[in-house]
């Protein structure tokens, strides 16, 4: 059954009781909340998600609760707890959706050490994948969920996960975050594309995040394997610039913006050499999101198909 | 064991249980597994957890994949630790070697060095190494010239240090994953145990090329059961019991004098009490054989009287454990943990001395309440 498929308030019960517990593809998530309104927000992102049952193993349990004492009513705050420790300081009540995201975000980027976790967005078309890394202001989202309304499949919009043992992508698929401009980037871009409440004034400016689905749910244990690495960066002020970037250089690129390679070692070193190994290596400078597009739609149609990884064993 | 067990709640029973009995895995359900994950996790003992199910129950390849990636998951990070702790050892060896006085590896960095079986998984978030407190100056110094940086903290904190503790503020260096912890003994010096530091020099042996050394077996359970009894306030600690009931299982299997041996170490230093304590607890938690004879000797002349005995077990038996993970933790908890708190600060110094660093403490809390930012805390 998918999320979707209960009310609100089925949502609401499940939250206060055993928790909500999505299958995000790489790991298993379970949210379990006492407020109230965050209900209707995880229905309308997770719609597409399969409720799994509530005895399943998850890899992040977090809990969001209103706050004690003086701050349930005085300035409301709420709180996000994961197993017993509370990482983070208190949010205003206003935001309970932000809160929830970071935090399970949080949670799996400091446990996930199985995988290679890249800092980027990753898609795939053919089986494909394009990976995505994350610079600071680069538009990496926008230009992550603009290609997964054209064609693309989104593996993540944060989390790029490599198999260890083939260096395959595998997806964490999460509601996607927009930030500032790319909120309204997106809406033009994807009119029929369902974006949740929007976030202003928190630490990040004001916050959307994008529901997936239903195909794209259906895949999340569906890997891709490494053909395009892409470093973009949104300039309004170049229209289009291409360069090749050497495989070297997009090795260490990729090294520095990750969560875990130091923690992986030998392991990270490995199945990173691999991916860049079996991938074209771009940086791309545009200011047109199309053009971007067509341009990565292309490296991905001429990545060399007769690199074909071989099926791990299971 | 089981009875002793009952009176803690299920999560931590069954992370007790298997860390005892590995093979009891195999009658946990799914709930129990997630639980059982959570609490590891949160003890840190996740990577430990995975050393003794890899290597003593067969069934570990035959796990659900989402059990064994996080298994898998904290054994990674703990053989990253490892690393950065041998990586900090080499580095600081050759540092100090101009100085030709004694290294004395302790705690997790010192189970490493040696080699020793509860090493596997352990995740050291610092290594602590001793040196005699005439070269503590020299041992600064040099550490400094090459990077190594005390942790900013105020010239009450430094006193606080300098003067009363047994250990410098945590030092950290550039490149340098792990913290450095320089002691010139085990406990404070101006705490009410007293062990001899002179003695721990003495008993120390040399360990791998030479460079470090170790303290005796015995001395090293004893640091470990002073570390938790004297000088913590227990909260979520029981990764160091974890150690303790390692160590004892190792040595005594390696040395049939090993009891004689900790027994009159501990009348020496007079950290019988600590040990009562941390073999209770271990007998009665992880099933710590304990020889008839040893037991009789070390149970009956080193048993603390009813009054703080009954109260103490009872609070580390409510703190010791991680807390539940689907809660925050209880008042209860908090409360025991306050007291706790109390307790080894009042073991760590005079009475006045005491009262003086309340005082400068509470001025300092108020005055963060006030501007509305944490402090860490000394």
């Amino acid at each position: 059954m998918r999320v979707a498929e209960i009310t609100d308030a089925g949502v609401r019960e499940r939250l206060a009781a055993k928790g909500l517990t999505i299958d995000c593809g790489a790991a298993v998530v379970r949210i379990q909340s006492d407020v109230p309104e965050l209900a209707a927000m995880l229905r309308l992102l997770y719609g597409a998600f399969q409720i799994e049952p509530d005895d399943v193993v998850t890899d992040a349990s977090v809990m969001l609760r209103l706050a004690r004492g003086s701050r349930r009513v005085f300035r409301p705050q709420i709180e996000l707890w994961l197993d017993g420790n509370r990482p983070f300081e208190r949010y205003p009540r206003d935001t309970p959706l932000p809160l929830v995201e970071w935090g399970v975000n949080f949670a799996l980027a400091k446990r996930l050490h199985c995988y290679l976790l890249l800092h980027s967005g990753v898609v795939e078309m053919g089986g494909r994948a394009v990976v995505i890394p994350a610079m600071p202001g680069s538009g990496k989202s926008t230009l992550t969920v603009a290609l997964s309304q054209r064609g693309f499949r989104l593996l993540s919009d944060e989390f790029g996960v490599v198999r260890l043992s083939d260096s395959r992508l595998l997806p964490l698929l999460r509601p996607a975050a927009l930030k500032n401009e790319s909120i309204d980037v997106i809406s033009r871009f994807a009119p029929d594309a369902i974006l949740g409440p929007r976030f202003p004034k928190t630490r990040k400016g004001t916050v959307a995040h994008l529901a997936l689905d239903a195909s794209t749910v259906d895949e999340r244990h569906t890997p891709a394997q490494p053909a395009v690495v892409v470093f973009p960066r949104y300039d309004p002020t170049v229209e289009f610039e291409l360069d090749s970037v050497p495989k070297a250089r997009a090795f260490g690129r990729l090294a520095v913006n990750s969560f875990n390679y130091e923690v992986l070692g030998p392991d990270a070193f490995d199945a990173l050499g691999r991916l860049v190994a079996l991938s074209d290596c771009y940086e791309l400078r545009y200011s047109d999101l199309d053009r971007a597009i067509d341009a990565i739609t292309l490296f991905v149609r001429r990545a060399d198909s007769a690199t074909t990884l071989e099926e791990p064993a299971s | 064991m089981a009875s002793s067990l009952h009176e803690l709640p299920p999560h931590a029973h069954n992370l007790l249980r298997v860390l005892a009995e590995p093979e009891a895995v195999t009658s946990l359900s799914s709930p129990e597994w997630d639980m059982l994950l959570r609490s590891a996790r949160s003890a840190r003992l996740l990577g430990v957890l995975h050393a003794r199910l890899a290597t003593k129950a067969q069934a570990f390849e035959l796990l659900p994949a989402p059990i064994r990636r996080q298994l898998v998951a904290g054994q990674l990070e703990a053989r990253y630790r490892r690393h950065k702790a041998v990586f900090l050892c080499e580095s600081v060896a050759r540092v100090l070697a101009p100085l030709g006085m004694p290294l004395v590896l302790l705690k997790g960095a010192s189970y490493i060095a040696q080699g020793l079986s509860l090493a596997d998984g352990r995740m050291p978030a610092d290594v602590d190494l001793m040196v005699p407190r005439q070269s503590l100056d020299d041992a600064e110094r040099l550490l400094a010239g090459a990077g190594w940086q005390l942790e900013k903290t105020d010239p009450y904190d430094q006193h606080y240090y300098r003067a009363w503790s047994h250990e410098l503020p945590p030092m950290q260096c550039a490149g340098q994953a792990l913290e450095l912890d320089l002691h010139h003994t085990i406990l404070p010096p101006i705490g009410r145990l007293k062990p001899k530091t002179q003695a721990l020099f003495d008993a120390s042996t040399p360990v791998g090329d030479g460079k470090f050394r170790v303290l005796c077996p015995a001395d090293q359970v004893l640091h470990a059961a002073a570390h938790l009894f004297q000088d913590s306030d227990c909260v979520g600690r029981l990764r160091d019991l974890v150690d303790i009931d390692g160590l004892v299982r190792e040595f005594s299997a390696k040395d049939p004098a090993f009891w004689d041996s900790l027994y009159r170490r501990a009348c020496l230093h007079q950290l019988g009490r600590p040990l009562w304590y941390s073999l209770t607890l271990c007998c009665r938690w992880l099933d710590t054989p304990v020889p008839e004879e040893a037991a009789s000797k070390i149970f009956t002349d080193f048993r603390p009287p009813a009054l703080s005995r009954w109260p103490l077990l009872g609070l580390a038996s409510q703190t010791l454990p991680p807390v539940d993970p689907d809660s925050e933790p209880s008042a209860t908890r908090r409360f025991f943990a306050t007291l706790l708190e109390f307790r080894a600060l009042w073991l760590r110094m005079p009475p006045w001395t005491l009262t003086y660093h309340a005082f400068r403490k509470g001025q300092r809390s108020l005055v963060a309440w006030w501007k509305g930012t944490r402090i860490p805390s000394t």
